[in-house]
């Protein structure tokens, strides 16, 4: 009897756990193969569920063992997170992580990053996530009820799996349009000027950006780009500068946007005017000078 | 001579001004934005339209001078050919031609309903990436090219003419390179404001927005219980409910209201007390707008950036005010985001 009242007890907390299990947030692991030779890459993909919740920022720091696993690349190319607070990079065997997607979203399989590493030696190599939130579009930043699969990989010397390798992602397409903003507030840098931007890339994922300030429009292609994040804290105050900035994706491929001046120097100002001029008064004298020879 | 030089100056310094005129304007954006066809969507072919729907009035893509492929209909009724596929154009006679590919646009192309004449703004990975204006029928038509294949996020929200905005609609759309995605039937939520930000029990709360023309809508006001209410709007969209508080308890309460086929807007929140205080217009978004430009956008974002996890974060960044920026601040901001 005593059994029997038992069972009908654990049936009722199943009732009041399942519903809980099934409608927690999760974010998991993917990868092709669970089984991996020694000195050969592989790609670890984390994912995102939301299971019925509407969400919009994460974060969290994934965990990789470093004796067995070397990080080669970190890809955030068509991600689902549209802004990073932290854009995803190692730090002591762990993949640190935050971001937001603005206005949130519903879905199941969606990608936040993926990790390249290489097996170094054999063993059993474990991934996990600590530290990690997932928060409700709310307008209150409430957490989301978040599970975690951890995930396995053996590794060995002589694994007989099939490793299909890593998809060589063809990236010819150049970072989308964006548009660079020039904003003054003084909580940042004591009310300096600063610039801010962000773009996406849907292949291989953006790299980082580049900027340049120039009072010369032409002659600016002389001037050097610098790598620099955002905000920005322009060089010159006096914004009589064109500002631009190139966003740079993994392969390479480059998008450059351009800010005009807010106050444009006068025409006396510029010396590319003058040099126009000087070449002009020199070409003069010369032509004139063959035709005084010539008549 | 003299004359000679001067309009040979004058020459060199207008050439300058054309090229960097040129150089200035050489940044374009994409976007176009095209009006909505009326009638457009009912199957019918009517004045203007090329087709409607899978009603293609037997134009294939071959009649469109393509060699195959498949033949479709905008939303706004005009014939989409980008699923066709070219006919290598012939050479001369003896040698075989040379090949052309037409080149392929990845478009989307957003239509649904928001309210007369309001302004429909549509964000791609939450940043703006075009404004249109709704038809006095509240229909609109969004078509946005220069897209690369890949997952989006798109998002979508309307002013009405009082300036309150809906809330943010996102959809998370994956697109294939070459190819056109038709987003189709997006209904925003009707807007929501009250006269009241805080009432005298027994005297009634103004609750009121704007919507489709002569749309229904459900008013919900949520305290321990939930009290609805329908109404219909007028032929502008706007309506106006009126609730007799008596029915709730002294305190906070919320209030909410969809228009049949759209999702719930966000509730706002009114009290209920011993007076009556008269709510101000809010045109702008509350604390999340940091730089105080009435947009919650990319300056707002990395203003929060450069204070997260720095020590004294001034009060205006922590959104919480738990002492710190951190993740929980930027979902606040996330969730008011305008673009």
């Amino acid at each position: 009897m005593r059994q029997f009242l038992y069972k009908i007890l654990f049936i009722f907390s199943l009732g009041f756990i399942l519903p809980q299990m099934v409608f927690a947030a999760q974010i998991s692991f993917d990868t092709k193969t669970t089984q991996m030779q020694v000195g050969k890459n592989f790609e670890v993909i984390l994912f995102v569920n939301t299971e019925q919740e509407n969400i919009n920022a994460f974060e969290g720091k994934v965990t990789f063992p470093g004796n067995f696993l070397d990080l080669k690349e970190i890809r955030d190319g068509n991600t689902i997170v549209n802004f990073w607070v932290e854009k995803p990079k190692a730090q002591d065997n762990t993949i640190v992580f935050s971001g937001v997607t603005p206005g949130g979203f519903n879905g199941r399989n969606y990608l936040l990053f993926s990790a390249i590493f290489e097996a170094k030696k054999e063993g059993v190599a474990k991934f996990g996530v600590n530290d990690a939130r997932i928060l409700r579009n709310d307008g209150i930043g409430s957490m989301a009820v978040l599970s975690i699969t951890p995930f396995e990989l053996v590794i060995s010397k002589g694994s007989r799996a099939e490793i299909s390798a890593i998809p060589k992602i063809k990236d010819r397409e150049r970072p989308e349009l964006f548009v660079p903003e020039i904003a003054r507030d003084e909580l940042v840098s004591g009310g300096k000027w600063f610039l801010v931007s962000a773009t996406q890339d849907k292949g291989t994922g953006i790299d980082h950006y580049e900027i340049k300030e120039t009072r010369q429009r032409f002659l600016g292609i002389f001037s050097k780009w610098i790598s620099g994040e955002f905000p920005y804290v322009l060089q010159d105050q006096e914004l009589r500068s064109y500002v631009f900035v190139k966003a740079v994706d993994k392969a390479v491929n480059t998008r450059v946007e351009q800010i005009s001046p807010r106050n444009p120097l006068g025409w006396y100002e510029n010396y590319e005017n003058w040099l126009i001029i000087i070449l002009g008064l020199a070409i003069a004298y010369v032509v004139k000078k063959l035709l005084w020879r010539k008549y | 001579m003299k004359v000679f030089i001067t309009l040979f100056l004058i020459s060199l310094i207008s050439f300058s001004g054309v090229i960097s005129s040129q150089f200035v304007f050489a940044v374009s954006s994409d976007i176009t934005i095209t009006g909505t066809v009326p009638g457009c969507g009912d199957g019918v072919i009517q004045s203007g339209e090329e087709c409607d729907g899978s009603n293609l009035v037997g134009q294939t893509c071959a009649t469109k001078g393509f060699s195959g492929g498949s033949l479709s209909c905008n939303v706004n009724c005009t014939i989409n050919t980008s699923q066709c596929t070219s006919a290598p154009f012939g050479g001369g006679g003896g040698g075989g031609g040379g090949g052309y590919i037409a080149p392929v646009e990845t478009v989307a192309v957003f239509s649904g309903r928001a309210y007369p004449k309001s302004t429909v703004t549509l964000l791609k990975d939450a940043q703006i990436a075009a404004i249109a204006i709704a038809g006095s029928d509240a229909t609109f038509s969004i078509k946005l090219s220069g897209l690369s294949g890949g997952n989006y996020i798109f998002a979508i929200y309307s002013e009405d003419s009082k300036g309150v905005r809906s809330s943010l609609l996102t959809f998370p759309v994956s697109i294939t390179s070459g190819a056109t995605v038709n987003v189709g039937g997006i209904f925003i939520a009707p807007t929501i404001a009250t006269d009241k930000s805080e009432v005298k029990r027994g005297d009634n709360i103004a609750i009121f927005g704007q919507s489709v023309p002569k749309g229904e809508i459900t008013v919900v006001v949520s305290s321990e219980e939930e009290f609805f209410g329908k109404i219909t709007a007028d032929q502008n969209g706007t309506y106006l409910y009126n609730f007799d508080t008596a029915q709730l308890d002294m305190g906070q309460h919320f209030t909410k209201c969809d228009g049949a086929i759209s999702f719930f807007n966000k509730a706002i929140s009114f009290a209920v007390g011993t007076k009556t205080v008269f709510a101000q217009p809010v045109k702008c978004p509350a604390k999340t707008d940091l730089n105080g430009d009435c947009r919650v956008n990319l300056v707002d974002f990395f203003i929060s950036v450069y204070w997260y996890k720095r020590p004294s974060p001034p009060a205006t960044t922590d959104l919480n005010g738990d002492g710190k920026v951190d993740l929980i601040d930027f979902s606040i901001m996330a969730f008011y985001w305008t673009g």
